[in-house]
């Protein structure tokens, strides 16, 4: 079976996120990058594929230099090679442009299955893997909390508001992965000692022949206006008289009931 | 010499009375028991060295001797607890003097006396007889003791979770001593019981007179004639003895002195670190073949004495772990798995396998020709278990085992055989992290923590220097030429309950006028946790950073607030160049107090104290006193110690990276709390931000947290320099 996992580098969820002077972007100095971890649960779900089918997974990621530690990260779980590409051209991509290089890369090869996270969190637009898809013209399940594979069926369950939805369809396909969907392992020692030695692909994006027109633009990036102190409550002493003023606050100041 | 040569003034006795003629079967006797001792031995040294992997044991000779002295002759290490110590010395020392006193008798008959120069006559000969029925009594009061405790007392060390653990072999070898002791005595008395009215000295054979007395009325052809029979019960019973050391729980005789001499003569928990990740093919221990030599060895070494298991945290709180068990699942898996490496062992010996190039073509011969004596042997004896096929990690240790241990070194400071269970439990625990990557998640979590932000908890890297930024506390990249760098650590860093600890240090340092700064946001994780939850390559990862910064600064001495990193930077990182003097906080603020550098002025009412030791601090690196002489020095405090101190002190249950890891079942914490609570502490003082976050929570857990307070001695310290108002609680609705 021939297996793809996209992943995407993305700032860890603890790191400090300062917004460039100019509102083009994001500082990166100072930054820990790390797999975006909707795409860890893709990968695990590939290497478990791989493990009970046989096969191979290739992780395909788009993005700078530093993007090729993230890719490592994917080999040292378990993938078989990568591909990275990395072209200033894309460095702005919108997810149209992203999942068209993609798509680029990914149809170089046969492929059974696509896997990506569901979204990233960083810019959180949850499109590429559905346009990828699209664009391969093969059938997609976004948010996928598990997956089972016979022959060429796939039924994989989404979940719903209160609910899960069971969604059967054929291979190939795409699968967007989210939480829920395994635990994504810890690489092993050999296996990070391995993956540097695994074969990582670079490509342009005139290798692919896209050129990485977008069809939205990041106009300006602002940061979250500062917290507004918090309030205490002070009216009357007793649990009662706390209670009343806070109901009447929330009704009228926050208008929430 | 004959009876009749002996006089008052003169006294002496005839050796080997009654039994002259037995003298060269004796001989012979003693040359089979020689023999099948010998072999047993040889037999047994082929098992340890037929498994595991290299290990140099041998070097720094003379400090290993003084060792082997020391806890091999004196028995130092048994003293440390009264019964068992008092147990065994008797029988022991009682066993040496005897010895001693059978050579002398052989020196006197075959060498003394032919030369006319015999020397257990007069008074001597009153002093050895007394000394020689005062060591038997000695013995066999060891026996009588042992016996007691062994089917009577029960404790529960002896054996597992309340079940005892008492093998046939163990009464054998008691009723062995105590028969050689009690023959032994009563052909002393039968003899006396002849000869009593030539040798009235024989009244300093005490035992031997008494017991004579039991005779009266027997004539002396009959009691010559039982002292004949009773002489060679008691001859079958030492030769017995000898002979069946090598194949009973008394080969600790050689092997746990030799354990002494071969134990580790590195700093306390010092870890030998993985080397060249890049070409190594396996880490850490996942077959019993990856051991060394010496780690095998040790279950050899164990007597199932239980002294580990007796303050093993895991252990005492219900945990499957103990120390004892862990040695003794490894020996019996050593022991099946033992005679098919010796196959291969013996060929190495014989000539054809490799490494045979540099033994003696004579050995060579020797040890074939013992190969066809093993072949008999083996032939004719019973077979013993088959090997079985058990994966080392997971089936004979357990990984609820494996995960269990605190690494408090309890067990390791506590051993009378000098057995090193903690590195056995750390190489296991790398072979399932690194070569398997099967541990816990929580442990992921924390290690990707660690990888991400450089701490356990995850929290952004960049705030690690937040907490010093009110107080003027410099940066080395702002200032490097300071005396001191201050390694926070995680928690002084990033929990809020750890940050108190570094801003009170930070005041006290201030105040003392002592030069120091700190690294910010350019310090790393210390990695112990990493380390000793088996991620050495997390760790090495974490030190190597850690150690580019400080001698890029130039650093030389290191003030660290906890006691892991204390113990890391001090002990493991020289591994990787970096050479430092590291302190404690609390030694440098007892120094401070004594010094008269800081004072303590604010007087405590009577309040009772108590110190927790931490692992790291106390069997770690031996700072028991710097912090009891800190809680000395303030005005009106009491200092109470807890039933569990110093060397025996109980771990707080987070060391060995189990401060990130769910407990099940009754936990550390809440159980050392107890004992806190118990001797009515009012303060809990603690070195240790883990060991405070453990004893707050412990007290929570008694609900407690209102009556008692854990502290730091950092925070107790500063409370106490009076030099900061106390703050009113903020008042918040001021009209």
């Amino acid at each position: 079976m021939n297996i793809v996992a996209c992943v995407k580098q993305v700032p860890d969820t603890e790191a400090q996120i300062k917004v460039k002077g100019d509102g083009s972007g994001i500082e990166e100095g100072g930054i820990k990058w790390v797999m975006n971890p909707y795409d860890e649960y893709g990968v695990e779900e590939a290497l478990k594929l791989k493990e009970k089918l046989g096969g191979e997974v290739t992780i395909v990621s788009m993005g700078p230099a530093r993007t090729m530690e993230t890719i490592r990260t994917a080999l040292a779980m378990g993938a078989d090679k990568g591909i990275q590409i990395d072209d200033p051209a894309l460095y702005t991509a919108d997810a149209y442009a992203t999942a068209e290089a993609l798509a680029a890369a990914i149809k170089g090869a046969p492929y059974d299955i696509i896997f990506c996270g569901q979204r990233a969190i960083d810019d959180d637009s949850a499109q590429v893997g559905s346009i990828l898809a699209e664009l391969l013209g093969i059938p997609q399940v976004t948010f996928a909390t598990k997956l089972e594979i016979d022959g060429t069926a796939v039924k994989a369950t989404r979940p719903i508001e209160g609910a899960a939805m069971v969604i059967a369809t054929s291979l190939p396909c795409v699968i967007t992965a989210t939480k829920g969907l395994n635990e994504p392992r810890y690489a092993s020692l050999p296996g990070i000692m391995k993956a540097k030695k695994k074969p990582v692909d670079i490509k342009k994006a005139a290798d692919l022949g896209v050129t990485g027109a977008s069809k939205s633009k990041v106009a300006k990036f602002t940061p979250p206006p500062a917290r507004p102190p918090g309030k205490i409550l002070c009216a009357d002493d007793t649990p009662e008289g706390k209670a009343a003023e806070l109901a009447k606050l929330l009704r009228e100041e926050a208008k929430v009931i | 010499m004959e009876l009749s040569t002996f006089s008052i003034g003169h006294e002496g006795r005839e050796v080997f009375w009654n039994a002259e003629h037995f003298e060269p079967i004796l001989f012979m006797l003693t040359f089979v028991v020689m023999a099948i001792f010998a072999y047993g031995v040889y037999r047994r040294w082929l098992m340890w060295t037929a498994i595991g992997k290299p290990e140099n044991r041998t070097d720094d000779r003379n400090e290993r001797i003084k060792a082997l002295l020391k806890n091999g002759l004196l028995q130092i290490k048994t003293w440390s607890d009264p019964y068992p110590g008092i147990m065994h010395g008797l029988i022991f020392f009682g066993f040496v003097v005897l010895f001693f006193g059978a050579a002398f008798d052989a020196t006197e008959f075959h060498v003394a006396e032919p030369l006319g120069v015999p020397f257990l006559v007069g008074k001597f000969y009153l002093f050895f007889s007394f000394l020689m029925d005062l060591f038997g009594l000695a013995v066999l009061g060891g026996v009588l003791m042992a016996l007691d405790r062994r089917y009577l007392t029960k404790p529960d060390r002896l054996g597992y979770k309340g079940v005892p653990d008492n093998r046939p072999d163990d009464a054998i070898v008691l009723l062995i001593i105590a028969g050689i002791i009690v023959t032994g005595f009563i052909i002393e008395a039968l003899r006396i019981s002849v000869t009593w009215q030539q040798t009235p000295w024989e009244v300093w054979s005490f035992v031997g007179w008494t017991l004579a007395k039991a005779f009266t009325g027997v004539s002396p052809e009959a009691a010559k004639m039982m002292h004949k029979w009773v002489w060679w019960i008691h001859t079958a019973f030492a030769l017995g003895f000898i002979a069946y050391i090598p194949y009973s729980r008394l080969m600790h005789i050689i092997t746990t002195p030799a354990n002494y001499f071969m134990a580790t003569r590195k700093p306390v928990g010092q870890l030998e670190p993985i080397k060249d990740f890049e070409n190594a093919e396996s880490f850490g221990v996942g077959t019993i073949e990856e051991f060394t030599w010496k780690q095998i060895f040790d279950s050899d070494a164990c007597t199932r004495c239980g002294r580990c298991q007796d303050g093993c945290p895991a252990y005492l709180t219900g945990k499957p772990l103990s120390p004892k068990k862990l040695v003794q699942d490894m020996k019996e898996y050593w022991l099946e798995k033992a005679p098919g490496a010796v196959a291969s062992r013996k060929e190495q010996l014989m000539g054809s396998g490799e490494g045979s190039e540099n033994i003696n073509p004579k050995l060579k011969a020797l040890f074939a020709w013992l190969d066809k004596a093993d072949k008999i042997v083996d032939e004719n004896l019973p077979k013993g278990p088959e090997p079985t096929e058990k994966a080392m990690v997971g089936e004979v240790i357990g990984l609820d085992e494996l995960w269990a241990c605190t690494n408090c070194m309890y067990c390791m400071e506590n051993c009378s055989a000098a057995i090193e269970h903690v590195p056995k439990i750390i190489g296991m625990r790398q072979f399932k992290v690194l070569m398997e990557a099967d541990f816990a998640p929580e442990l992921q979590l924390t290690y990707r923590n660690m990888e991400n932000n450089s701490n356990p908890w995850g929290i952004g890297a960049h705030l690690r220097g937040d907490w010093a930024k009110e107080l003027g506390v410099k940066t080395l990249s702002e200032d490097p030429n300071v005396e001191y760098l201050f390694y926070v650590g995680c928690a002084g860093s990033f929990d809020d309950r750890g940050k108190k600890i570094s801003v009170a240090l930070a005041k006290i340092l201030q105040t003392a006028g002592v030069s120091f700064g700190i690294l910010g946001t350019e310090e790393s994780c210390c990695g112990d946790s990493a380390m000793r939850g088996g991620n050495e390559y997390l760790y090495q990862t974490m030190a190597q950073a850690n150690i580019e910064v400080m001698n890029g600064y130039g650093v030389k001495k290191v003030i660290c607030s906890c006691p892991h990193g204390y113990n890391a930077l001090k002990k493991d990182y020289p591994h990787f160049g970096g050479n430092y003097e590291v302190y404690h906080h609390t030694e440098i603020i007892a120094e401070l107090i004594e010094k008269g550098k800081i004072k303590i002025k604010v007087p405590v009412d009577d309040v009772r104290f108590t110190y927790h030791d931490s692992c790291f601090l106390g069997r770690y690196n031996q700072l028991y006193d710097q912090p009891r002489r800190i809680i000395k020095a303030i005005p009106g405090a009491r200092l109470v110690e807890m039933e569990r101190n110093h060397e025996k002190s109980f771990c707080c249950g987070a060391g060995g990276a189990r401060m990130w890891m769910e407990e099940h079942g009754d936990r550390i914490n809440d159980a050392r709390a107890k004992q806190a609570i118990d001797i009515g502490a009012k303060t809990i003082a603690v070195g240790c931000p883990f060991c405070l976050t453990m004893m707050s929570d412990g007290l929570k857990f008694h609900g407690k947290e209102e009556e008692i307070v854990a502290l730091d001695l950092a925070e107790i310290v500063w409370k106490g320099m009076g030099l900061e108002e106390e703050k009113a609680p903020v008042e918040v609705c001021e009209v």
